[in-house]
């Protein structure tokens, strides 16, 4: 591995050559375009054909998966309208991989001038969704205002907030990396980001992303060159917190029985709701070594709530078994390697910064959902790459791997 | 500073990468595992219990036969209506015109089932998609219902499975014995309780996977576990046994108003089966909760039927329907009073101690610890034999015999007869007996125990011990079933004869049955005697001294009529004994033997003939017997003539013509010796009638008188062969009635003599 990445970072001839091919790309005529378009399909392919294979397998079984996991709760939701998610889906999974094709040939360089724009939009859109609360636009669903309306579209501004703030840090990093040492360039400007963007999003009650953006944003922090000791500061404030509200406040004791029905979702407090944990555990459980086989879950019939969403990895796990489940798993783990080791060879630090990031984003989703799933740490609403239903976030995702596979064709890893 | 990756960037991305590979992802499977193959059965055994449904399905209960094999009870097909609401709900109400479908459903349902709209209706609220409309609906029912679900379109809104419903044929007949089942199909009481084990079967299941709205899932997942039928059960019972007991305890019970019900039971004496057994008044299995005794239903009929009086009411009516399913043959106790000092007799033959020579003297009373007690002749008997004192039922002869026993003997004896413990007999709500052992007999316990007051058995256990005493001294366990079959005919088990231990020899019951045999001949017992049949037996008038004393012994007494006896006396097969709780006394005396004796030798009368029993007339016997009358008609009327006088009877000719064209009575029926067969040799002749004479209060010689005045004929039951005073005490057809000439009046004589 270490001698894989230093071979890659040592290697500059072939990354030289790449960087003269981009230059050159950027002015290219329209002709010379369409010629170039010709080469996605070529094995000489400058995009990291790993990386994208990986994604459409994964697509592929999640799409599949999908299909078996949704079709009996659409049959009875939707007027017996067994593949309503499935058709919506593919449509959306055709789409968003043309955006991603398309989006591997957009230079990510351009992502500098657009920083700061879409922060700010950023910005706009979570203030709005708590200016519009309880109206049409953000209605109250299960006591949270993560969805935003407009039209036939629908889409959760904590997702373009995740993209927002990987694409801001990785552009102050690169743009004031001498600086990192210093408390006003280093420190103070991600800080406030990162907790302006927090309460925001903490705001809409939605702590499953608040917690994503936290770690990110600490990750890159991390990445970028933040020393330890602000860590270690940031930790220990933290701790002082926690400490405060279970001494001084009865937050603590507000949550014990929702912990206590976390910890036996089988014998749960009065009023503690634990049905959607109690249901996956059985259907995880249900799959054994080897599953049921594809299509034989019998959860999915409506014991299961929103099999289709948050808990469809449960249902891959009855209908595949631990096996199925951990290829699965192995294959997201690949993706993620496949992404690091992608970004690391970028040409330059914003590159890397922003694969890594986006890289890391996908991971922290994926664990954050199955340890929801497995009832490892409590339920809370965090979805699944690939696997679970959703139009714009599948689109929004697909194009952000398009953002890593623009990096690839930049970055100076050995192409296959 | 270099453009791209510094090291510390590239180190500090590792370790992101390593945490969230290795803690990540490696806690991911770390709980995937222990989900899945550490904790996978226990978590999959819990998904399968709300995934699937199991509905039970009925097994079939099994028949019920006489030892003949005649059907006493038997399961039909019926069916249940099951309501799926959530179905009605979600399938039915969302289509085209159906918006109300449930009121359709719960109108047109409600007038198939004769049930109320409403009722129907709620069903349909409930959450669930198994609701029971009905049970036990009969084949016809099912079809309307079906041909509904056809007309509206239902689908699975209305379904039927299969169940059974319980058939008496015979209705109320035999009922304590073979007892009922509940709706339910499991047996609450006689033979239905006691081998409801072996008769219900194993149900089958249906597991069918439901999805959590409680439909059907679409794909296949149906595992059905068929039922198993119940086995058959074959009685000891013969239903023609059984036929003619009841019909003679029930016409008994009727005349003699006993006001704590009857009972007989008919066994074969050396294997203890059960031939017979009834109770009066019982119950139709096929309606058991509907009360029949009058009484009762009556001092229901009495409490007012309003909310205040709702608990005593139900109270009362719980108390009657638990009281007519009760078997009073083994559940209630009684004192037998002198049909037990067969056994006292048994005791004393056996060790020695008397003779059928031994001589005693009877005072009218015998003083035992300062107390006289009396004997029912208080004049006394004299000094008489052991034999005579058994045959005039003399209560101090058995006083006496008591003292030669002794405590110590006669409970080691009573025990042994055993009447301390339960028979066995397979029926449910068997009681024990209640008595004093030998440490509580005292002298005046022991004196009133040999003649069978004191202490409380139950008619089972009497019947079982006077078994002992009339077949060579063997306790044998009574039962009423056979043998259990399966239901291709092959035997399960069988019930053989259970001899549990010999009390007395075979010589001691040899020679009790003779001095019984004399007692039911010329003795106490002749009200039992059947003409041919050598019939051993014994009265009991007993006081019910406990209920008399806990009523403090103001008001009548009350009193138990039995009778039990044995036939033949020289090589007994069938015995039998018949129990009238309380009759009501006539001019405040009870006698059981004029009671309890009648109906004993009609049943017996009927019974040992069919039972293939061969008759041995005395000399005395046949010169009395009944001849069959025989056919004439057709024949000249000398002819005719001939033919009746050579058969021993008489005859008279009615009308004008050559042949006769009618005979009363009719070819093939008995009539006595010398009897009148009337002759009719016109049409017109044949129509006409004679009135029946009273016949009752009457000598056998007076009654022949009457009979042949009025042109009639004569049968004639009870005592009168072998009475000297014997009375005629009722008669078939009533006085006054219009008959045709020659019909048969069927008098029965009993002997005021023998009345204890």
């Amino acid at each position: 591995m270490t001698t894989d990445v230093r071979a890659g970072a040592a290697g500059s001839a072939p990354g030289a050559a790449n960087d003269g091919q981009t230059a050159q790309r950027k002015k290219n005529s329209v002709l010379k375009r369409v010629r170039k378009k010709f080469r996605i399909f070529s094995i000489r392919s400058g995009m990291d054909l790993p990386f994208f294979f990986l994604i459409l397998v994964l697509l592929t079984i999640g799409l599949v998966m999908l299909f078996s996991a949704s079709y009996p709760y659409a049959y009875y939701n939707m007027n017996g309208d067994s593949y309503y998610f499935i058709r919506n889906q593919v449509m959306f999974a055709v789409l968003g991989v043309a955006i991603m094709i398309a989006v591997s040939y957009f230079d990510y360089h351009h992502l500098h001038k657009l920083a700061i724009p879409i922060l700010l939009v950023t910005y706009l859109l979570l203030v709005a969704m708590l200016v519009l609360k309880d109206s049409v636009f953000v209605p109250n669903i299960k006591g949270a205002y993560r969805w935003f309306y407009i039209g036939p579209i629908n889409f959760q501004p904590s997702e373009v907030a995740k993209f927002s703030l990987i694409l801001i840090f990785s552009h102050l990093v690169s743009l004031n990396f001498d600086k990192m040492d210093t408390f006003r360039y280093g420190v103070l400007p991600y800080v406030l980001i990162l907790g302006s963007i927090a309460l925001l999003v903490v705001l809409e009650k939605h702590m499953s992303a608040t917690l994503i953006i936290l770690i990110l944003g600490a990750a890159m922090m991390f990445i970028g060159g933040v020393r330890l000791r602000w860590f270690g500061l940031a930790f220990a404030v933290l701790l002082a917190a926690a400490l405060y509200l279970l001494v001084f406040t009865d937050l603590f004791s507000y949550a014990m029985d929702r912990v206590y029905g976390w910890l036996d979702p089988f014998n749960p407090p009065e009023g503690v709701d634990t049905w959607q944990t109690r249901q996956s555990l059985m259907t995880i459980g249900s799959g054994g070594l080897l599953g049921l086989g594809l299509g034989q879950s019998r959860q999915k019939y409506l014991y299961l709530p929103e099999p289709q969403n948050d808990f469809i990895f449960a249902i891959v796990c009855e209908e595949l078994g631990f096996i199925g489940a951990l290829i699965i798993i192995v294959l997201f783990a690949m993706l993620i390697w496949r992404g690091i080791v992608v970004s690391l060879k970028a040409k330059d630090k914003f590159g890397m910064l922003l694969g890594v990031g986006l890289t890391f984003q996908i991971g922290l989703q994926v664990i954050l959902n199955i340890m929801v799933v497995t009832n490892t740490i409590p339920n809370t609403g965090i979805s699944l790459p690939f696997f679970s239903y959703g139009g714009t976030s599948l689109i929004m995702l697909l194009a952000e791997m398009g953002v890593v596979l623009s990096i690839s064709r930049n970055s100076a890893i050995e192409k296959l | 500073m270099a453009k791209g990756t510094t090291v510390r960037m590239w180190r500090r991305t590792i370790f992101v990468l390593l945490v969230l590979i290795v803690g990540g992802f490696g806690t991911l499977v770390v709980s995937l595992f222990r989900l899945q193959i550490l904790e996978g059965e226990e978590l999959q055994t819990r998904a399968v219990n709300q995934q699937t449904q199991d509905t039970s399905l009925s097994a079939k209960r099994g028949t019920i036969y006489d030892c003949n094999m005649k059907v006493l009870a038997t399961s039909a097909d019926v069916w249940k209506i099951v309501l799926d609401p959530n179905y009605i709900r979600k399938e039915l109400v969302p289509k085209e015109g159906n918006e109300n479908i449930q009121d359709v459903i719960a109108e047109r349902l409600a007038a198939i089932l004769g049930k109320d709209q409403e009722t129907i209706r709620a069903l349909m609220e409930k959450q669930t998609y198994y609701a029971v409309a009905a049970t036990k609906v009969e084949t016809d029912v099912k079809d309307q219902i079906l041909e509904l679900k056809t007309e509206l379109n239902l689908g699975n809104a209305i379904q039927l499975e299969p169940d059974y419903k319980r058939y008496y044929p015979y209705g109320a007949f035999a009922s304590s014995v073979l007892g009922f089942t509940n709706s339910e199909n499991q047996g609450v009481t006689g033979v239905e309780a006691s081998y409801n084990s072996y008769l219900s079967g194993t149900p089958g299941k249906l597991v069918t996977a439901k999805n959590a709205w409680g439909i059907d899932m679409p794909y296949q997942y149906e595992q059905r576990v068929e039922a198993q039928d119940g086995y058959s059960i074959v009685l000891t019972i013969d239903e023609v046994v059984q036929h003619f007991l009841e019909k003679s305890v029930a016409e008994a019970a009727e005349s003699c108003q006993a006001r704590n019900r009857a009972c007989g039971i008919v066994m074969n004496v050396n294997t203890g089966e059960i031939l017979a057994m009834t109770v009066k008044g019982d119950y139709d299995p096929n309606d058991p909760y509907t009360i029949t005794d009058e009484a009762d239903l009556a001092a229901i009929a009495a409490i007012p039927d309003d909310e205040e009086h709702q608990e005593e009411r139900s109270e009362a009516i719980r108390t009657a329907q638990e009281k007519q399913w009760r078997n009073k043959c083994i559940s209630d106790t009684y004192n037998p009073g002198s049909v037990f000092k067969m056994v006292t007799a048994a005791m004393g033959i056996e060790e020695g101690l008397v003779n059928e020579n031994t001589t005693f003297s009877c005072g009218g009373y015998y003083r035992v610890a300062d107390y006289n007690i009396g004997c029912w002749k208080t004049a006394g008997h004299g000094t008489e034999t052991f034999a005579q004192g058994l045959s005039n039922s003399c209560n101090p002869v058995f006083m006496q015999l008591g003292e030669l026993l002794g405590a110590d003997t006669f409970f080691r004896y009573f025990e042994a007869f055993g009447l301390t413990r339960k028979t066995g007999i397979d029926l449910t709500g068997e009681s024990n007996s209640i008595y004093y052992d030998a440490a509580g007999l005292g002298p005046t316990e022991l004196a009133t125990s040999s003649f069978g007051q004191t202490f409380r058995v139950t008619p089972i256990q009497m019947i079982t011990a006077a078994a002992a005493v009339a077949n060579g001294g063997y306790l044998v366990q009574p039962h009423v079933v056979s043998k259990i079959i399966d239901s291709d005919g092959n035997i399960v088990s069988t019930n053989d004869t259970t001899v549990k231990r010999q009390v007395i020899s075979e010589e001691t019951s040899a020679r009790v049955s003779a001095m019984l045999q004399e007692t039911a001949t010329t003795g106490t017992a002749k009200n039992g005697y059947v003409a041919g049949y050598r019939i051993a037996g014994k009265t009991g008038t007993s006081e019910k001294i406990d209920e008399w004393n806990a009523a403090g012994r103001e008001g009548e007494k009350m009193y138990i009529a039995s009778y039990c006896g044995y036939a033949p006396a020289d090589d007994p097969e069938i015995i039998m004994l018949v129990f009238f709780d309380e009759p009501v006394p006539q001019n405040g005396e009870v006698f059981g033997s004029a009671i309890a004796g009648p109906p004993f030798a009609e049943t017996m009368a009927e019974i040992l003939p069919y039972l293939g029993i061969e008759p041995k007339y005395t000399e005395e016997e046949l010169a009395k017997l009944d001849i069959s009358t025989p056919g004439v008609v057709g024949q000249s009327v000398e002819s005719a003539q001939t033919t009746v006088s050579n058969a021993g009877l008489t005859y008279k000719v009615y009308g004008e013509g050559d042949k006769v064209v009618a005979q009363i009575p009719e070819q093939g029926e008995s009539i006595p010796k010398g009897g009148t067969v009337v002759l009719y040799l016109d049409a017109e002749s044949a129509a006409g009638t004679v009135t029946v004479p009273e016949l009752t209060g009457l000598t056998l010689s007076q009654v022949n008188a009457r009979i042949s005045q009025a042109g009639l004929n004569i049968s004639v039951s009870g005592a009168a062969l072998t009475g000297s005073n014997a009375v005629s005490d009722t008669q078939d057809i009533a006085a006054g009635t219009e008959v045709p000439a020659g019909t048969v009046v069927t008098v029965n004589f009993v002997d005021l003599e023998a009345v204890h």
